[in-house]
């Protein structure tokens, strides 16, 4: 980066007052223009860096109006370092600043491609692998970056392919094609294990499959009829026959395995007598038939969606004589349905993992600021789900979550059925083959026997790789090999451990975050890395009306921010 | 397989060859190898969708599981009689994915398929036969304006017409009918009408309008009887590719829903697990091929026993 | 024969409209709001608007239709909703692997197909004969996803670690890369139609191979052909048999032959060099009209075999609801077809004058 702040700057206004003359003149003035302190791009070394802050004007943004986000003010303090200040404590901050959408971009490149358009097939990163080359509907193939600061890949090239049929993902490993493969059908882990050129890589189930109901139309208004069919379906006899080995019978919605997860009672015993009593008693309309909905995709929650589904239908009237239809709905417009509660049958439906804390799976279904996947919101659930995630001390977490937990039991939003557990395979000479709990296994960490290229098959293409604005496992898993965000999980665990940055540092009551970057990291394209690319990274995904937020076309929702940080800047109003 | 050339030549006839008289159809066709198998398949076939309540084990929905002690999802077939241990659960073609039955799903799947077959095959000929015998018999602007129209169905590849008509429609084995249905219907139209053509201006045809024949009339009393034999033929062919494409529907996902035991949905439930359980694909495979090669097999016969001109 | 060609092109012109008419109408009847058709359920109301103003969707039906031509016109077949991408562009990308596998699929039909039908009418009502027949008949009544399966776990599977072995998936080995033939040509630079075109030539990878002269590609492209080849050509095969031998029977009862073999020429002889040439009319006819179920089979046949081409990317968009993809190829694959069978028409009647009196 050899241009000079000024220009830059120049360039970054006339950009944006294009962008916002093309966008039809947006009502409200650009926060750029309002600010003369703008968010320029890094110095060469030796210059006087020029911090950029966002919000602009170096407010915080927390209660101001319309706001219900969690961030409140990024502020790059000097060229290596960056401070995040939040509206509340929030104890999973590392964790979080470690997920995949998180991943730095080059402050420049963003700007350069508007904030889409090449950004989402020809992504820039700082990572181990840079993209070479992706040849649609076949594959993407990644190539070492020569200049990168810490380990080179294992092995030089890495190819994604993908196949979303399990039998023909094993075949391919089995013939030599490729050197690992995602999700191992449950029916070939003995195949596998059983094969000594191949080893089997077995994936903690950090997930949940689950029965949803509605509670805003009948006949599942009904809190009894919900508990009726909780206590209906024989959730052992589902996990045993459709789940491969690893998997276990849920006894809460967040799996034991994250701290705090499995607080409370356990879920109802299997009675289809006492079932079917209970629904007699509400007065059920035995005589109708109910749709049963779902998505036909492969998950690590649900390995053979339409199969579970109609084993489901037939416990369903063998053990409660309900009848149900099959509906198997659109796959990409099936998550908005059932955000939007438009799913007023029995809906199944899962969640995977995104960081390992108790607010990524039951805040997010559960709490405040949750879909209307459910219906109507219980407030002695929404309760203690606030009060869990405000408070950082574990042993108050945990009773939180207690109570939460009971509530739910009680009301049965949904029926909490699995935690999947899944399987990768690779060939045997594959060193350092491991499986991530998170499921962004790090392909540079893996040797493939003497070959130059390590060869990957998953369940799908990518949708794209500029990841903000991505959710599906697919795509992040490829784009955690090009960017990194300031912290990652340790390799193959969940622990956030440094990696853009030497660290993050928390004050007392971790509500300011300050990290400090890692020196001499070059991007892709040959720029440097530092807190300005930090700042405009996170800004664009945040300020919803920032003139790169952007994305793919027809898309640019960066649903990860809310996840994480619960709310955009400048939140856009709701769809009609 | 009857393409839109061959649909011209069923009713036009222009062939060249005359070979022999008209022969008693039955007669003629019992005399032709290929029909009589023809025949013997789709008779099989009528009888074990008629008995498939006596033949099939089980219900085509029946889970096995708790139900029989040792069975497994997508088991092996086991035949006693052929030397499967007596502890096994006797399936003749295995168990599927939802460890049901499969040989007692494929017979019931006979059921289905011909009755998507006859279903769509009927739709598709009571539309056809009306826009042919309207093009045929009012001619000028309206027959020319109608068989554009057909011309333009017939652009499209079928399956992929079919593809964008289902998306408006929704997907489900009704709507995949309904536009295989849609696709189908230039076969017939063109069929028919040139059959009205051919006879239009026959002499009987000719005298009972100068009698002060209605139009409707002359062409239900006088020019279909005389489409018939056609239309029987294209009707029967038309049955194999019907349920060919209703199958391919299915097998995406977009036709039959589970759980009906439609051999396509067979197919496409357990299409990944080829490798492992080839049991599951290649059982309804067989069946769709059986039900499709006894029809093509019957109106190849049909064609040549009705319409010896065709002989080849 | 100008005169010809122009009154078959003429008569075309209203199947073309129709053809557009149909696709634009069921573009309308879907439902909902119709810019939901072709950006997606995520489309806010504002994106809508501004796109139902763009494209004239607020404006009455009949003008809307003058909208949608021109846009065709204009080669804008809109914009993939999954993908964000131009149809035009997915169809450089994707339509050259659908081309070559149909090339290589009819390869074969007319390959094996017409000795087999030459021979079967040869030796017409023996052991041979019969079996061929009985063989296109099992071919014309095979599902092509059964059929593919069952090939795919027989060479990948079965014949596996045999020299037999064949790739069960995909286009080329992983890794393996066609060089773009603007990279190898230095032509980057170049844009505009004239770089569609060679990027188009290009993704055929066979052509791309030969012209590069990179035999270890051609090596590839063809293994990882032969499987889905013989998927979708086996009803063209049959099919392309039963009209030879059909074709070749009616030729051989002809008086000229009997006049040829009166003279004495052996029955080989008058087979090949007076019955095959005259047979093999009919069969150009019948190749034509087998477009239009190699289009249908691909969609089945690429994504049994994971091929990138058109037909698994319609595959994907029915499960993805992408209806401007439908759509988009829809009328591209429409327009083909009409174009191919232009031609077969066109070219019989310069084979057979006849033709162009009736």
């Amino acid at each position: 980066m050899s241009r000079s702040p000024r220009w830059s700057l120049l360039a970054l206004f006339a950009t944006s007052a294009i962008l916002f003359a093309a966008c039809g003149g947006a009502t409200s003035p650009s926060p750029s223009a309002a600010s003369p302190s703008a968010s320029g791009p890094a110095p060469s070394s030796g210059e006087p860096f020029d911090g950029a802050v966002y919000p602009e004007n170096g407010e915080s943004a927390c209660g101001t109006e319309g706001y219900s986000g969690q961030m409140g003010l990024i502020k790059a303090t000097a060229a290596n370092t960056v401070e995040f200040t939040l509206c509340a404590p929030d104890a999973a901050f590392l964790s979080k600043v470690a997920f995949t959408t998180l991943g730095i971009q080059d402050a420049d490149y963003l700007t350069e491609t508007g904030g889409g358009g090449d950004l989402i097939r020809e992504p820039v990163g700082t990572g181990p692998y840079k993209l070479d080359h992706w040849t649609d509907g076949q594959e993407i193939v990644l190539a070492t970056n020569e200049d990168y600061w810490g380990d080179p890949p294992k092995t030089p090239n890495a190819v994604i392919r993908w196949s979303a049929e399990a039998a023909q993902r094993l075949v391919e490993l089995q013939s030599g094609n490729v050197d690992g493969i995602d999700n191992v059908g449950a029916d070939d882990f003995p195949t596998v294990e059983g094969d000594t050129s191949l080893q089997l890589k077995p994936r903690v189930a950090l997930n949940i499959f689950y029965i949803g109901f509605n509670n805003t139309a009948a006949p599942f208004d009904k809190e009894e009829v919900r508990q009726a069919i909780a206590m209906g379906i024989n959730r052992q006899e589902i996990v045993d026959t459709f789940y491969p080995p690893g998997s276990v019978v849920a006894t809460h919605f967040t799996p034991c395995e994250i701290p705090g997860g499995c607080e409370g009672e356990d879920w109802y015993e299997f009675d289809a007598a006492t079932a079917k009593q209970m629904l007699t008693d509400a007065g059920f309309d035995f005589s109708k038939t109910y749709p049963l909905s779902l998505r036909d995709v492969v998950r690590g929650y649900l390995p053979e969606p339409v199969t579970v589904a109609t084993a489901i239908q037939a416990q369903l009237k063998t053990n409660l004589g309900i009848n149900v239809s099959i509906d198997v709905r659109d796959e990409n417009t099936y998550l908005n349905e059932a955000s939007r509660g438009e799913l007023k049958g029995i809906h199944l439906l899962g969640w995977g993992a995104d960081y390992p804390d108790v607010t990524n799976f039951l805040d997010v279904h559960f709490g405040l600021g949750s879909t209307d996947q459910f219906g109507t919101k219980w407030d002695d659930i929404t309760g203690p789900l606030k009060e869990g995630a405000e408070t950082a001390d574990q042993a108050a977490r945990e009773a939180a979550y207690a109570k939460a937990n009971d509530a739910i039991r009680q009301h049965v939003p949904m029926i909490p059925v699995a935690h999947g557990g899944s399987g990768l395979a690779f060939k045997a000479d594959v060193e350092g083959a491991h499986s991530s709990p998170l499921g962004n296994e790090a392909l540079f960490a893996m040797k493939a026997g003497d070959r130059d290229q390590i060869v990957w098959m998953q369940n799908g293409e990518p949708g794209g790789l500029y990841c903000p604005d991505e959710t599906d496992g697919e795509s992040l898993r490829v784009c955690e090999q090009i960017v990194e965000p300031l912290y990652s999980y340790e390799i193959g665990g969940t622990a956030p451990i440094p990696q853009l940055a030497t660290g993050c540092e928390a004050n007392d009551d971790s509500t300011v975050w300050t990290c400090t970057l890692r020196d001499g990291v070059t991007f892709h394209n040959g720029a440097t890395l530092d807190a300005n690319d930090v700042v405009a990274t996170f800004a664009v995904q945040w300020d919803a009306e920032h003139p790169l937020h952007v994305g793919k076309p027809e898309s640019g929702l960066f649903d990860y921010w809310t996840f994480l940080f619960a709310g955009f800047l400048n939140p856009p109003p709701p769809a009609a | 397989m009857l393409d839109a050339q061959e649909a011209m030549q069923l009713g036009a006839t222009p062939q060249t060859r005359s070979s022999g008289l008209w022969r008693d159809t039955l007669g003629s066709l019992l005399r032709q190898r290929n029909a009589v198998v023809g025949l013997a398949i789709v008779v099989f076939l009528l009888l074990v969708a008629l008995f498939a309540d006596v033949l099939a084990v089980h219900g085509p929905d029946d889970v096995m599981l708790g139900v029989e002690p040792g069975v497994k999802k997508r088991d092996d077939p086991c035949i006693h009689l052929l030397g499967c241990p007596a502890e096994t659960p006797e399936h003749w073609f295995g168990t599927d994915g939802n460890v049901r039955d499969v040989f007692s799903r494929v017979v019931h799947g006979a059921r289905v398929s011909l009755q998507i077959g006859v279903l769509t095959v009927g739709m598709a000929i009571i539309v056809g036969t009306i826009i042919g015998a309207i093009a045929g018999y009012v001619g000028g602007f309206i027959d020319d304006l109608l068989m554009r129209l057909m011309d333009v169905l017939l652009a499209f590849p079928a399956l992929l017409l079919a593809i964008a008509i289902l998306t408006v429609l929704g997907r489900g084995l009704i709507n995949a009918q309904l536009a295989i249905a849609i696709v189908a219907i230039p076969i017939y139209a063109r069929v028919m009408r040139a059959s009205v053509l051919s006879v239009r201006e026959l002499d009987y045809v000719t005298a009972s309008r100068a009698l002060g024949e209605s139009g409707a009339g002359i062409l239900v009393r006088r020019i279909l009887p005389n489409a018939l034999t056609p239309l029987v033929v294209a009707g029967t062919l038309g049955i194999a590719g019907a349920v060919l494409d209703v199958a391919a529907l299915s097998f995406v996902g977009i036709g039959a829903q589970p759980p009906l035991a439609e051999w396509g949905s067979m197919i496409g439930a357990e299409r990944n697990q080829v490798f492992t359980a080839p049991h599951l694909i290649i059982f309804p495979g067989l069946a769709i091929t059986l039900t499709v090669l006894g029809f093509n097999l019957l109106g190849d016969g049909l064609r040549d026993a009705l319409d010896p001109r065709l002989n080849r | 024969m100008i005169r010809f060609i122009i009154r078959r092109v003429v008569v075309s012109i209203p199947v073309l409209l129709g053809i557009l008419f149909l696709v634009f109408a069921l573009a309308r009847l879907l439902p909902g709001d119709p810019c939901v058709g072709a950006l997606g359920e995520r489309a806010t109301p504002e994106k809508c608007a501004l796109y139902n103003a763009q494209h004239g969707l607020d404006r009455p039906i009949p003008e809307q239709f003058a909208v949608y031509l021109g846009e065709i016109a204009r080669g804008d077949l809109g914009t993939s909703i999954e993908e964000g991408k131009p149809i035009g562009d997915l169809l450089i990308e994707r339509l050259p692997q659908t081309v070559e596998l149909a090339f290589y699929a009819l390869l074969f039909a007319l390959v094996v197909g017409i000795p087999l039908g030459i021979l079967s009418a040869a030796k017409r009502n023996s052991i041979v004969d019969v079996g061929t027949m009985m063989l296109a008949n099992l071919g014309v009544s095979t599902p092509i996803f059964v059929l593919g399966l069952l090939l795919a776990f027989l060479f990948a599977i079965v014949l596996n670690h045999t020299p037999l072995a064949l790739p069960p998936s995909g286009r080329l080995s992983p890794g393996a890369e066609a060089m773009p033939l603007v990279e190898a040509w230095g032509l980057e630079g170049l844009g505009g139609p004239p770089r569609a075109i060679i990027d188009f030539l290009s993704n055929i990878y066979t052509l791309n191979a030969i012209l590069r002269f990179d035999w270890k590609l051609l090596g590839d492209t063809v293994r990882h052909m032969i499987l889905p080849a013989i998927t979708l050509g086996t009803i063209p095969l049959a099919i392309v048999a039963r009209m030879t031998r059909s074709s070749l029977l009616d030729v051989l009862g002809q008086d000229y032959i009997r006049t040829a073999r009166a003279k004495g020429l052996k029955e080989r002889l008058v087979i090949v060099r007076h019955g095959v040439r005259n047979a093999m009319l009919p069969v150009v006819t019948i190749i034509g009209l087998q477009f239009g179920g190699l289009l249908s089979g691909a969609i089945l046949t690429e994504t049994i075999f994971r091929l990138g081409g058109v037909g698994s990317r319609v595959f994907e968009a029915v499960n993805g609801r992408d209806y401007a993809v439908i759509q988009g190829f829809t009328v591209v694959v429409a327009i083909g077809f009409l174009i191919v069978n232009l031609v077969v028409d066109v070219s019989y009647s310069y084979l057979d004058p006849r033709v162009r009196l009736r």
